[in-house]
């Protein structure tokens, strides 16, 4: 048997990221997820090989210094290679703060959807998307704390079930047997390209039963203590991380959003969101830079 | 021997952060965030060790103006919680009674 290696080059927060695919439907899977990513042309920080199985028609995904992980299906992949290639890229770059949150933007003001796994945070972000909201991620939101700013990392969004219906699937979403995604292509928004000053954290919780959806003001303490827990690398800050959590907190808006119809949420979200950029202090906050540690 | 509710002492080895009156704990031996309210992070903030239950209520009931009972109750209170979560020194810590 022939062998076809194919390189799919990939800068990822100014990582260079190289993928050999031994064929061609891992490489299709990787692409319709990291397609926007594309275009990495410096020397590689970070290799790996996507092969066949040789048995049950699974995937390995190799890079050095570790086993390869065995994915026995394309959702299962796609699952790993995320897992492993998000958690290299942030010991390659410590200096920023991630957090796993969704990130969007409104007037070029970032805004961030924490919650748990199944909170609802891509389903928000797939819908938003159709009200005039920018695409910068649904997983992973890498704040640089000199500056403020998040960074895109735009990946194809990933939902877990099929949206309500005023929100149709478009029909180049790959579906795998655990999950749905949308490439960034097929997105009903932009897709940002450079980073962008955050303006508000809303930390989700999804109320299916609720009338409708409701948004409360969260203390800085509380939304400290929220941020910290989502925050995927804490310890390579200051203070275990929890000094960016407060400095974040102190500086942004947080709120709790209690989810609920997703039309009626996007519309409380935009509408909060409005009101709060015509606040003279946010404005005053989204041009200053952020204080030195 | 104290109680260890007689004079309770915050562990010294978490990281604490105050902003707005609210006490933010985190404790890296546990991986536990915890956030404090007003009166739980007022309370937090007199357990040194030196002060007793009886008078963290009092020093409660003139800062936020309620009642002795209602004081010494929400402080016996919150200690108990803080003890649960780990965030005082355990009993062997706490300074021998005279």
């Amino acid at each position: 048997m022939s062998l076809m290696w194919d390189t799919l080059s990939l800068l990822v927060l100014g990582c260079h990221v190289r993928v050999q695919c031994q064929d061609a439907e891992s490489r299709a899977l990787l692409v319709a997820n990291y397609g926007h990513m594309q275009g990495s042309r410096g020397p590689a920080t970070l290799q790996y090989t996507v092969a066949r199985q040789a048995r049950g028609g699974g995937f390995l995904v190799s890079r050095a210094g570790r086993e390869p992980l065995s994915a026995s299906d394309p959702g299962m992949l796609l699952f790993l290679f995320e897992k492993d290639m998000t958690v290299e890229i942030e010991k390659l770059r410590p200096d920023l703060y991630f957090v796993h949150a969704a990130v969007l933007t409104l007037e070029h003001a970032a805004v961030m959807l924490v919650g748990e796994s199944g909170s609802g945070k891509s389903t928000t972000t797939w819908a938003l998307l159709h009200h005039g909201c920018r695409y910068f991620s649904d997983e992973l939101g890498p704040l640089d704390l000199q500056t403020g700013e998040v960074y895109p990392y735009p990946h194809a969004l990933c939902l877990k079930d099929v949206p309500p219906g005023s929100y149709p699937l478009p029909k180049n979403t790959l579906y795998t047997a655990r999950t749905l995604h949308i490439p960034t292509a097929a997105l009903p928004s932009t897709v940002g390209e450079d980073p962008a000053p955050l303006a508000a954290i809303f930390f989700l919780q999804y109320r299916p039963e609720a009338a409708a959806p409701v948004i409360e003001p969260l203390s800085k303490a509380e939304a400290a203590a929220r941020l910290f827990a989502n925050a995927l690398n804490p310890l390579a800050h200051v203070g275990d991380g929890l000094d960016g959590a407060m400095k974040v907190s102190a500086r942004v808006a947080s709120l709790k959003l209690f989810s609920a119809d997703l039309m009626a949420t996007c519309a409380l979200v935009r509408t909060t969101l409005k009101r709060l950029f015509s606040n003279e202090e946010t404005k005053r906050c989204l041009q200053e830079q952020w204080p030195h540690p | 021997m104290n109680e260890p509710s007689d004079h309770p002492k915050r562990r010294v080895d978490v990281n604490v952060r105050m902003v707005d009156g609210e006490v933010v704990v985190l404790d890296r031996q546990s991986d536990l965030i915890h956030q404090l309210n007003h009166t739980a992070s007022y309370i937090w903030d007199r357990c040194d060790g030196q002060s007793t239950v009886a008078e963290i209520a009092n020093q409660l009931a003139a800062a936020f103006h309620v009642d002795a009972d209602t004081a010494l109750q929400d402080v016996a209170t919150t200690i108990g919680q803080l003890q649960s979560l780990g965030l005082l020194e355990s009993l062997r810590n706490l300074p021998e009674g005279p």
